[in-house]
């Protein structure tokens, strides 16, 4: 039987290819010369016609049995071949993880405008609402109707920068609080964050123009408590659970009783050192009972009513909370500082 | 307002230590400020005795001295003073001293002869202003005792911040007053005790006439006739520099010791410097009449301001400074003492526009008392005759409007009420009697007149609570019905806004809303602070180009800033966004190289934000504007409003921020952004079918523009066509022929119901390219 010897011989030549094969290609090479279409093993398919009808079924036999073969050598070659040819591209494609990564440019908030939405966000919570007004007021909007007639001793021109007699640049965001009040729709609950102006020259600790939020609460029942809890909540939200507050009595011309608001110092924790010289504590804002002359004049009857407002200095919570050394970092626009919030 | 401690312990005993007393007065509303020890400045400077004076071997002005210091061997020192003799008690400086905290004394050789100490005078001590000579001292004055000691310079002086609502406070007594009834103790008022030691005697006296009454409540004057001007005693002298003033005479010191006690501003005219009947008029100032304050100055005075004149000219400004022509000097024997009040109004609108403020006219602004003014007056002059010898006439009182307390009723329960706190009514009582009101059993109140700034009901509830300690009232919540707080959609979108510009890498700044040009249509301030801050900006991007020169010089180069805030013009403020990119986005990586920023740069931000905001019929039309580079500055409108600008900055103003690089630049207006902006857009379905994708690119005349080319092919290709896009933009003139480009288009077919057959597509593709080459001139680029 010369036939079957020679598929015996075709397949273990056949065999010994596949064994040598070094790559998925050659032995993609192995398969196309033996089973592809002009393959060895192909032709004797093709010729089994030529073949001795007795011998037919023992030769049709063998060639599958060596097709058989080949293919099962093919496919664990194969996949053996596969196998080591993705480990050796995973280990071709390792890179050092330490190298940094492709740039992706993301901007960032001002800080002001940062502390100013978290401020917000505390009292927006507690269901108050955010209401804005012009900066160029007018005189009554910003003095007259909160209490403070010209000539009061707590305006001063040297203060306050004037277009005319009647118009100048807001000193308070109190203004919008006027505005909310004259709309009479009652109770009120708004905060009025904005930009405010006073004739400081700008040096560390002044900017002839910063930021301020205004609370205003209007209603029936509302107490000085109320002013102390709102507010020692809004202290604890903003600089941290840990912070006391202290309330020591004040002068404004909007609020009576009025006060000053103190938060127990950050560095110390209220035993005192240089940053707060001393005290323990730092100013934080200004407050009070709504005025019940500035209620009468914006058309709200103080027998009824009553209120409290308060005054944050954004840039204030700027230096206590970020130990910003010089407010004018504020406004130069320097990358390196905005870069960092 | 200084409070010497040593001073209220006359009217007051506090027993609590230093530290708690400022705590109090700070949580009550009086802050305190500065806390200054008196008499610490005089370490090592002690009282002695000159036991020998001999003259200097080697000069014929300076005695060589033997100084009895207290120790046991006396101290050589060599002094040049003229005015003692041996046996005189002195002052002695001993080494280790420092003068005035800037004179170190050290062992010293003058002239060869070694020197221990300096016997000082009282210049040198910081006591007087002027001196000859060495201090001398009583024959009976001890040796070796600390001359703060000996001098009674021990003080603590507290420096407090008193409310504009409170002159009361701007006074020893008043300060005194408060204090004890912080504390609830027994306050004493020297007020009735002072003013009953005076003894008048008849003189012809000067009439007084006030012309309107608003300006001048009440006028009074007193004679004082024959007074010697001469030093203060040392207890008067001691009183007025406490409180931060030069003992400067006797008669002078007086008028600020009462000053200071009862916060009443005194003026002493020298009464034979009045020309003819010294007869008084408290009148408006002449618009334009010159007078010559104490200060030398000459002040040009208008109607508003108040003189007290003599028939013939104005002798003083009234309650903010005196005249030169009637001032008291060393040769002063009578004395006209005024004792008045005037309006806080015209005192404070005087004082501000002469830019003159005086310890008088800081308490005529807030207001003077007019009620006890007699009786101060009777107490200066007592004390005046004390210190200064003479005699002292009647009092001629113009009393034309008299302060009358307020009745005012305390309603117990809408106090504790409103204040949310239980204070017992009987602390009501007490702590507004100790302040000064009369108090019935009903709670109805009289305010005294010397707090002007208890005229209501809430007043009192501001006193009451403050006394009672804010510290003690509980916290709560306000409990009122139920309530939503929001943001209004402005404000949502400006956060949307802010969120786009960031994601593109923007940082957001905040720079100054005043501006150094301007024209007739922007806001000038009156009073600026400098002339680059004379307007109120019309364009955030001038402010934004001084920060990229800013970061330029301190050595940033990349340069990327957006700003959203106001600009002004006479009538309107408007919100805008503006940007500016300059350098690159970012610095070269090992993995990614940067290009710089351009046009292009600003624009993709720009139409990020539009795309964001749902935008439509975005159109960019070429422009010209100042601020930029012509050819490279575009408007952007929407449905054919204009929202805003998009450009680079132009060459020469970039030169004039001194930026030597280009800049890309917008301004957006945020009413209009937020006008074209829908917040609810209907959902595009997601395409179920294939599309077809073919590109072409066009050849075309230079001006025909991608956004002429765009137009021209969607409506050219129908309902199929469902997305076009520039890929490429080619100029070779060899290849295309000169004045023309290449402009390279993606086109998307695509049908929402089926899948598209090659031959649908070709159909379509080929009319569009027939219709867009008809139209604009344009060939297809094989």
């Amino acid at each position: 039987m010369a036939l079957i010897d020679e598929l015996k011989t075709l397949n273990e030549k056949t065999q010994k290819l596949i064994e040598d094969a070094k790559n998925s290609d050659e032995l993609d090479k192995v398969r196309v010369a033996v089973l592809g279409k002009q393959g060895e093993l192909t032709a004797y398919l093709r010729n089994m016609g030529a073949v001795a009808k007795e011998e037919r079924a023992k030769v049709g036999k063998a060639v599958n049995e060596a097709r058989k073969s080949v293919e099962g050598a093919l496919e664990q070659k194969m996949s053996a071949l596969k196998a080591q040819e993705l480990e050796d591209s995973i280990s071709a494609s390792a890179v050092d993880v330490t190298l940094p990564g492709r740039a992706q440019v993301v901007g960032t908030r001002h800080l002001i405008s940062k502390i100013t939405e978290e401020i917000s966000e505390v009292f927006l919570g507690l269901g108050y609402t955010v209401v804005e007004g012009p900066e160029v007021e007018t005189d009554y909007y910003n003095f007259e109707a909160l209490n403070a007639p010209k000539d009061h001793p707590s305006r001063s021109m040297q203060d306050t920068f004037y277009i005319d007699s009647e118009t100048l640049l807001r000193t308070q965001t109190s203004g919008v609080q006027v505005h909310e009040m004259e709309r009479g729709k009652l109770p009120i609950y708004i905060i009025a964050p904005g930009k405010v102006y006073r004739r400081d020259v700008a040096d560390p600790s002044h900017l002839p123009q910063f930021t301020q939020i205004e609370g205003l609460v209007v209603g029936k029942g509302i107490t000085f408590g109320d002013l102390k809890g709102t507010l020692e909540f809004f202290c604890k939200k903003v600089f941290g659970e840990d912070r006391t507050t202290r309330f020591r009595a004040h002068y404004f011309p909007f609020t009576e009783p009025s006060a000053e608001v103190d938060v127990s110092c950050g560095i110390c924790g209220g035993s005192g050192c240089r940053f707060c010289k001393g005290t323990g504590w730092s100013e934080i804002l200004g407050c009070g009972m709504v005025d019940p002359n500035v209620l009468k004049m914006s058309g709200i009857d103080p027998e009824v009513y009553s209120g409290f407002a308060f005054g944050v200095g954004v840039e204030r919570v700027a230096c206590l909370k970020y130990n910003v050394p010089d407010l004018r970092m504020l406004v130069q626009g320097d990358m390196r500082f905005l870069n960092q919030f | 307002m200084k409070i010497s401690l040593k001073w209220i312990d006359d009217y007051v005993k506090i027993d609590d230590s230093l530290e708690g007393l400022c705590d109090k007065l700070d949580l009550t509303g009086t802050g305190v400020e500065e806390i200054t020890k008196l008499g610490e400045g005089f370490d090592k400077i002690v009282t002695a005795k000159i036991e020998s004076k001999k003259p200097h071997p080697d000069s014929d002005h300076m005695f060589v001295t033997m100084v009895d210091v207290g120790e046991d061997e006396p101290l050589q020192i060599v002094c040049g003073a003229q005015n003692f003799e041996e046996g005189d008690h002195v002052v002695t400086a001993l080494i280790g001293a420092v003068l005035q905290g800037e004179f170190k004394i050290k062992k010293s050789k003058l002239r060869g002869v070694n020197s221990y100490g300096m016997n000082c005078s009282e210049e040198e001590l910081g006591l007087a202003e002027k001196s000859d000579g060495i201090m001398i001292l009583p024959e009976d004055a001890p040796i070796g005792v600390p001359i703060a000691e000996y001098l009674c310079l021990s003080d603590t002086v507290i420096d407090t911040e008193i409310t504009p609502n409170r002159p009361d406070c701007l006074s020893v007594v008043g300060c005194a007053r408060e204090i004890a009834a912080i504390y609830d103790k027994d306050f004493y008022n020297p007020l009735d005790d002072m003013a009953a030691k005076l003894k008048t005697v008849p003189m012809d006296l000067p009439n007084v006439d006030i012309e309107d009454e608003e300006r001048c409540p009440r006028y009074t004057a007193r004679l004082i006739r024959g007074v010697k001007i001469g030093p203060s005693p040392k207890w008067l002298a001691e009183r007025v520099t406490a409180l931060g003033t030069r003992s400067i005479n006797n008669v002078v010191d007086v008028t600020n010791y009462i000053l200071y006690l009862f916060g009443q501003p005194l003026h002493t005219f020298d009464a034979d410097k009045l020309e003819g009947d010294r007869n008084i008029i408290v009148r408006a100032a002449n618009d334009g009449e010159k007078f010559t304050t104490l200060d030398g100055e000459e002040r040009e005075l208008n109607s508003d301001m108040t003189v007290i004149a003599t028939r013939y000219h104005a002798i003083a400004l009234a309650g903010v400074m005196g005249g030169q022509n009637s001032e008291i000097d060393e040769n002063t024997t009578n004395v006209l003492l005024e004792t008045a009040t005037f309006s806080p109004a015209h005192t404070s609108r005087t004082s501000r526009k002469l830019g003159l403020i005086s310890e008088s006219s800081m308490r005529y602004e807030r207001r003077v008392d007019d009620i006890d003014i007699d009786k101060i007056s009777a107490a200066a002059a007592a004390l005046i005759v004390e210190v200064a010898g003479g005699e002292a006439s009647e009092l001629v009182d113009a009393w034309p409007i008299k302060s009358k307390p307020h009745n005012l009723n305390f309603r117990y329960e809408r106090f504790v009420r409103m204040m949310g706190a239980d204070i017992p009514r009987d602390f009501v009582v007490s702590s507004l009697s100790r302040l000064g009101c009369k108090v019935d059993k009903d709670l109805s109140v009289e305010t005294p007149t010397f707090r002007p700034d208890l005229e209501r009901e809430i007043d009192l509830y501001e006193e009451v609570l403050r006394l009672w300690g804010m510290d003690k009232v509980e916290s709560t919540l306000p409990s009122s019905s139920a309530r939503v707080g929001h943001r209004s959609y402005e404000q949502r979108l400006r956060g949307f806004v802010n969120g786009v510009l960031t994601a593109s890498g923007l940082n957001e700044t905040v720079t100054y809303s005043f501006a150094e040009d301007g024209d007739e249509k922007s806001i000038e301030l009156l009073n600026p602070m400098n002339a680059e801050q004379k307007y109120m900006r019309r364009s955030i991007l001038p402010g934004l180009l001084k920060s990229v020169s800013y970061n330029i010089n301190h050595g940033v180069e990349n340069v990327a800033l957006y700003e959203i805030g106001k600009v002004f013009k006479v009538g309107t403020e408007r919100e805008k966004v503006s940007a500016v990119l300059s350098g690159k986005p970012h610095v070269d990586a090992w993995n990614k190289k940067a290009e710089s920023f351009d046009f292009f740069d600003a624009k993709g931000i720009v139409e990020n934000l539009l795309d964001k905001l749902k935008v439509q019929k975005i159109k960019f039309k070429p422009i010209e504007h100042e601020l930029l580079q012509p050819g490279r500055a575009a408007e952007v409108l929407s449905k054919g409003t204009s929202i805003g600008i998009i450009g680079e900055v132009h060459p020469k103003i970039c030169t004039a921020y001194e930026i030597d690089k280009s800049v890309a630049c917008f301004e957006l207006d945020m009413k209009a952004l937020i006008s074209c902006s829908s917040e609810f857009k209907d959902f595009d379905d997601i395409p179920v079918y294939p599309g077809v994708t073919i590109d072409v690119a066009f050849v075309v005349d230079d001006g025909v523009t991608d956004e002429i080319m765009k137009q021209r092919i969607r409506s050219a290709g129908g309902k199929l066509l469902y997305d076009v896009s520039l890929f490429d933009v080619y100029e070779d003139e060899k290849a295309l022929g000169a004045g023309k480009k290449s402009l390279a288009y993606s086109l998307e077919y695509r049908d929402p119901d089926r899948t598209l057959t090659r031959d649908d597509v070709d159909a379509v593709h080929n009319k569009l390219i027939n219709k867009v080459c008809a139209s604009t001139g344009a060939e297809v680029r094989s």
